[in-house]
C-alpha cells in the first residue's frame, strides 16, 4: 500500500514563539506588531544577545527608567545613532574578546529611513559586524503619527493630511543592498516561521551587516482594530503590498511568498486609507504590481 | 574617574497592564455544526482531536459517552454530520462516518468493562418494549444513571431492525452482538420470544417505575392494488434472509418501492442469485433511500425502472405480471418531483417474484403514539403513577437508526428528571423543557448525555461554529483520502464496505477543522504580544494580570475556541 506522509499537528507556540527574554507589564499598545517583532527575533536569537535601540517606540516599550521589558541587556541612544552606537557595541566586545555575543540594532522606520539613515549607511559601508533590525511601522507613530520616508503612497497622517502622502514608499532593502552587504531581508509579524528562520541565518552569517526590514502592524496609528494586528500584516503579504523576500551579497534575489488578492483588501482593513477612492487604489494598485514585476525581474539576475 | 550609566534595576513585571483591558478574552466550547446535525449528539470534533493525537482508545471513549453503537454506526448512518461538516466549504467534509467505524472496531469490550463507572443503583426499574436501537440505547443511557431496566423483545434475538431489516452485507451480526454485549456488561436484562401488547402498561406500575416504548414500525404500508396477496413483505424477506431460511433464487425479481428498504431487499436478491428490477413511481433522484445505497445497487446490476405505479399483479402461469401505469413529472412536491398519471400509457413486466418495499407504519397497537420531532417535545404519557416514554421510528420524524439512538437517550434523561426524590410531579413539562434544553447540541435535535451528567459539554455557549468563524489561514487544501469503500463481492453476504487504515484515519483526523474546542494548538500564545497566554494542566488560561484584551488571539484562533467579553463596568 501506497505510505501517505502524515500531516504534522504543530504546536505552534513552543515552535515559533517561545521566550523568556521579554516580560510582561511592557507599555506597548494593546496589538502592538513592534512587540510581536521582539518577541519572535528573542525567540530566534537566544539570551546571548545585546541590543540598541534608538528613540522609538520601542525605546519606550523597553521600560520607562528603571524598568525593563527585556532579560538581556540594552543600549538606549540618541535617534540618529543605532548604526554608529552598534558598530562601537561590536568593536567594544571584540575588545573584550566576545566574538560570540550578536549586537542588534533595533530601530523604527524613523530612526532607519530618515534619522539613522546616514549611521547605517556608514556602518553597512564599513560592513560592521552587526544585525540591523527596522521594524516597521511607517510613521512616527512614537509621537503621534507624522510621516516619515516609509510612510506609504496616499496614506494620512497628521502631516499628511486629506488625501494623503503624495510620495511612494522609499526601498529601503534595495537601498541597503546597494551596500552589497551579506545579507538583506523582509520579514512580517504574520510569518513567524519565515521570521524566525530569516534571523537565525542571519545571526549565523556573523562577521558582516546583516539587516532585516519587519513590518510591524500599528492599530493604534494605522485606525485598525487591535485584535487584526496580525490579519493586517498577513493581508500586506497576500496582496503583495509588503513581499517577503531576501537579498543574499546585494545582488541575489529570493521571493519566499507570492500574494494574489487585490490589494484594496489590505487597504480597507484601516483608517489610514479610508479616504482612497476607487481612481487612488487602483493607481496603488499599479504600483504594487510593478514593484512585485520589478522585484521578480530582480530574481533573474 | 569611572563612567555612570543609569541602569535598569526591576522588570516591568510589577505594572498591572491588565487594567488597561475593557474586553477580555476567553476560552469557550461552541458547538461544531457536525455535533448539532448528529441525532445521537457526539461530540465530533472531539473525537477527532483525539484520533489526530492517536489517542484511538479515548476517542471510542468520546463516543462511548454519547452512543453505545459507534461500529453500528460507523456503518449504517446516514451521517448527516458529514453534509454539515465546514470542512466542505473548503475542499471535502471530513470522513466522519469512516472514523466512527474506525474507532469503534478498535474499542476492545472483551472484558464488557466500560469506560466509565455506572451510578449506583438507585432501586428505581424501567420496563423497555423493544430491543431495536432506540430500546437498547434507552437501556443504556438509564442503566448508566442508576436504573434497572429490563428490555422486552418479541424476536428471538436482541436488535430490532438493525438485526432484521438491515442486510449483513451492510452490517455484519457479529459487529451488532458486541455491541449488544457491551449494553448488556451493564446489568441489562433482555427477554426475547416476548412480545408485550400495550396493555402491558396499564398494569406496568405494579413491578416498574416507568415504560419506554421503542417497538418501531411493525405493520408493512399496503399498495391496495388487485393481486397484492402475491407479492413478499420487504419485511418478512429481509427475515427470512436473515434467519437462513431463504438461501437462494435464481430468477426474475420486482422490488416495488423506492425508500432504503427497497435497495436493500434488491441488493439481498442480488446475493441470493436473482435478477432485480426496482420499480418506482418518481425519478431516481427522487429516491428517498441514500445515494450511495442506490449507486452501489445499480453497480451490483439493479435495474431500475422510473416513473411506473404498479396497478395491478397477476398471476401469469408460472409467472406474475406486473401491470404499471407510466408517470409523468408535474411540478415539485416539496424536495420531490410531484408526478401524475402519464395519460393511459402503462406497461407491463413479468417476474417470478414481487417484493412490496414501499414502507413501514405503525402497528395499530401503539397507534396512540405521538410523532416528535424537537427535543424536550417527547411525549410522556403517564399511567396513573409512572411516566411513559415513546421513542425510535415509533414516533421519530425522522426515521433512521442513530435517531432512535438519540431518541432513547433523551427518553433516559427525561426518566431521570420525571423520577428523580423528590422531582418533578407528573405532568411537569417545564422541569424536562429546561433541563434537556440546558443539554441540546448546539440548536440541533439531540441532547449530550455529557452535559446532563454535568460533564465539559455542560459549558458550551449558545450557537454553532460557522463556516465564516474558521480561520483558514491555519489550514491547508488537502482532499479526502480514503473513506468506507467498496469491495465488489456479491457472492453471499460479506461485508461489501472495508474500513480505513490508521494512516488514513490519521490523516482524516487531522483535516479536521475541530470546530469550537480547543486543541492546544497554541496559535492563542504565539501572538500573544502580552506573553499572558499560560498553559497549565487544564488547559489554555489567560493572565489577566497583564492581559490588555487586544483581542488578537480570539482573531487568530484557528477554530472558533474562543470569544472576547465585555469587561464589567
Amino acid at each position: 500500500m501506497q505510505q501517505t506522509a502524515i500531516p504534522k499537528k504543530v504546536k505552534y507556540d513552543s515552535e515559533y514563539g517561545s521566550t523568556d527574554l521579554l516580560n510582561p507589564g511592557h507599555v506597548g499598545c494593546p496589538g502592538c506588531g513592534a512587540v510581536l517583532a521582539m518577541k519572535f527575533a528573542l525567540h530566534a536569537l537566544g539570551p546571548d544577545t545585546m541590543l540598541v535601540i534608538p528613540a522609538c517606540c520601542w525605546a519606550v516599550i523597553a521600560g520607562p527608567h528603571p524598568q525593563t521589558s527585556l532579560n538581556i541587556p540594552v543600549l538606549h541612544t540618541a535617534f540618529e545613532t543605532a548604526g554608529a552606537a552598534a558598530s562601537g557595541l561590536r568593536a567594544a566586545l571584540d575588545m573584550k574578546g566576545d566574538t560570540k555575543t550578536t549586537v542588534v540594532a533595533w530601530a523604527g522606520d524613523g530612526g532607519t529611513f530618515d534619522i539613522g539613515f546616514q549611521a547605517l549607511s556608514g556602518a553597512a559601508e564599513r560592513n560592521e559586524d552587526f544585525i540591523y533590525v527596522c521594524y516597521d511601522n511607517e510613521a512616527y507613530m512614537n509621537t503621534g503619527n507624522q510621516r516619515s520616508s516609509s510612510t506609504p503612497y496616499r496614506t494620512r497622517t497628521t502631516t499628511t493630511p486629506g488625501s494623503g502622502k503624495v510620495q511612494r514608499k522609499k526601498n529601503i532593502v534595495e537601498a541597503l543592498a546597494a551596500h552589497r552587504i551579506p545579507y538583506a531581508a523582509t520579514a512580517s509579524i504574520s510569518h513567524p516561521e519565515d521570521l524566525i528562520r530569516k534571523f537565525k541565518k542571519a545571526k549565523d552569517m556573523k562577521g558582516g551587516t546583516r539587516f532585516i526590514h519587519i513590518f510591524a502592524t500599528c492599530p493604534t496609528g494605522w485606525r485598525c482594530p487591535s485584535e487584526m494586528s496580525v490579519e493586517v500584516a498577513r493581508l500586506a503579504v497576500k496582496t503583495n503590498f509588503f513581499p517577503l523576500y531576501e537579498v543574499e551579497k546585494g545582488v541575489k534575489y529570493i521571493i519566499n511568498a507570492e500574494g494574489e488578492l487585490p490589494v484594496e483588501e489590505y487597504l480597507m482593513t484601516q483608517g489610514r486609507f479610508k479616504h482612497l477612492g476607487d481612481t487612488e487604489i487602483q493607481r496603488v494598485q499599479a504600483m504594487v504590481d510593478d514593484d512585485f514585476a520589478f522585484l521578480k525581474k530582480k530574481t533573474l539576475l | 574617574m569611572e563612567i555612570m550609566v543609569s541602569r535598569s534595576s526591576i522588570t516591568t513585571t510589577g505594572n498591572n497592564t491588565g487594567a488597561w483591558r475593557f474586553v477580555r478574552p476567553v476560552y469557550e466550547r461552541h458547538t461544531a455544526p457536525c455535533s448539532a446535525a448528529c441525532p445521537a449528539g457526539e461530540d465530533i470534533p472531539r473525537i477527532e482531536a483525539l484520533v489526530s493525537e492517536k489517542k484511538f482508545k479515548e476517542a471510542g471513549e468520546v463516543i462511548l459517552m454519547e452512543n453505545p453503537f459507534p461500529s453500528v454506526c460507523g456503518r449504517v448512518c446516514f451521517h448527516p454530520c458529514e453534509t454539515a461538516c465546514n470542512r466542505a466549504g473548503f475542499d471535502d467534509a471530513v470522513a466522519v462516518n469512516s472514523l466512527e467505524r474506525f474507532v469503534g472496531d478498535l474499542l476492545d469490550t472483551s472484558d464488557g468493562s466500560l469506560p466509565f463507572e455506572a451510578k449506583e443503583k438507585n432501586g428505581k426499574r424501567i420496563a423497555i418494549i423493544g430491543a431495536g436501537p432506540g430500546g437498547l440505547s434507552a437501556a443504556y443511557f438509564l442503566s448508566r444513571l442508576g436504573y434497572s431496566c429490563e428490555v422486552f423483545e418479541s424476536e428471538e434475538k436482541p436488535g430490532g431492525l438493525l438485526r432484521w431489516g438491515i442486510p449483513a452485507y451492510r452490517l455484519p451480526e457479529q459487529v451488532l452482538d458486541r455491541e449488544i454485549k457491551r449494553i448488556e456488561s451493564l446489568g441489562v436484562k433482555i427477554n426475547c420470544s416476548t412480545r408485550l401488547d400495550s396493555s402491558f402498561i396499564e398494569t406496568a406500575n405494579e413491578s416498574f417505575d416507568g415504560v419506554f416504548v421503542g417497538t418501531g414500525l411493525g405493520s408493512p404500508i399496503m399498495m391496495n392494488i388487485p393481486g397484492e396477496e402475491l407479492g413478499i413483505g420487504w419485511e418478512v424477506f429481509l427475515k427470512e434472509v436473515k434467519k437462513g431460511t431463504q438461501k437462494e433464487f435464481k430468477g426474475k425479481a420486482v422490488v416495488i418501492g423506492g425508500g432504503n428498504a427497497a435497495v436493500d431487499v434488491a441488493r439481498t436478491l442480488v446475493r441470493l442469485g436473482a435478477s432485480v428490477t426496482i420499480a418506482y413511481r418518481r425519478r431516481i433522484e427522487d429516491m428517498p433511500a441514500f445515494g450511495s445505497e442506490i449507486e452501489i445497487a445499480i453497480s451490483e446490476g439493479v435495474e431500475i425502472l422510473e416513473l411506473v405505479a404498479p396497478v395491478a399483479i397477476v398471476q401469469n402461469a408460472e409467472q406474475l405480471s406486473i401491470e404499471l401505469q407510466s408517470m409523468k413529472v408535474e411540478g415539485q412536491d416539496g424536495q420531490r418531483a410531484k408526478v401524475v398519471n402519464d395519460g393511459d400509457k402503462k406497461k407491463s413486466i413479468v417476474a417470478d417474484r414481487v417484493y412490496s418495499a414501499i414502507g413501514a407504519d405503525v402497528e395499530d397497537e401503539w397507534k396512540g403514539a405521538k410523532t416528535v420531532s424537537r427535543p424536550g417535545n417527547r411525549s410522556a404519557l403517564y399511567n396513573e403513577k409512572i411516566p411513559v416514554i415513546y421513542g425510535g421510528d415509533l414516533v421519530n420524524a425522522d426515521k433512521s437508526v442513530t435517531s432512535a439512538i438519540g431518541s432513547g437517550k433523551e427518553a433516559a434523561i427525561m426518566f431521570d428528571i420525571l423520577l428523580a426524590e423528590g422531582g418533578s410531579k407528573a405532568g411537569d413539562e417545564e422541569a424536562v423543557k429546561k433541563t434537556t434544553a440546558a443539554c441540546q447540541v448546539g440548536d440541533g435535535q439531540s441532547l449530550s448525555f455529557e452535559a446532563y451528567i454535568g460533564g465539559e459539554r455542560r459549558n458550551v455557549v449558545e450557537g454553532v461554529v460557522k463556516f465564516e468563524d474558521i480561520n483558514l489561514n491555519y489550514f491547508e487544501k488537502t482532499a479526502l483520502k480514503d473513506k468506507n469503500s467498496m469491495k465488489a463481492d456479491l457472492n453471499g453476504f460479506d461485508e461489501v464496505e472495508s474500513g480505513i487504515d490508521e494512516v488514513s484515519a490519521i490523516y482524516e483526523a487531522v483535516r479536521c477543522f475541530n470546530c469550537g474546542i480547543c486543541t492546544d494548538c497554541g496559535i492563542c500564545s504565539l501572538f500573544c504580544p502580552e506573553l499572558s497566554v499560560l498553559t497549565g494542566n487544564e488547559g489554555r488560561r489567560i493572565e489577566l494580570e497583564y492581559c490588555k484584551g487586544c483581542g488578537i488571539c480570539v482573531c487568530e484562533c484557528p477554530r472558533a475556541a474562543m470569544s472576547l467579553v465585555k469587561e464589567a463596568e
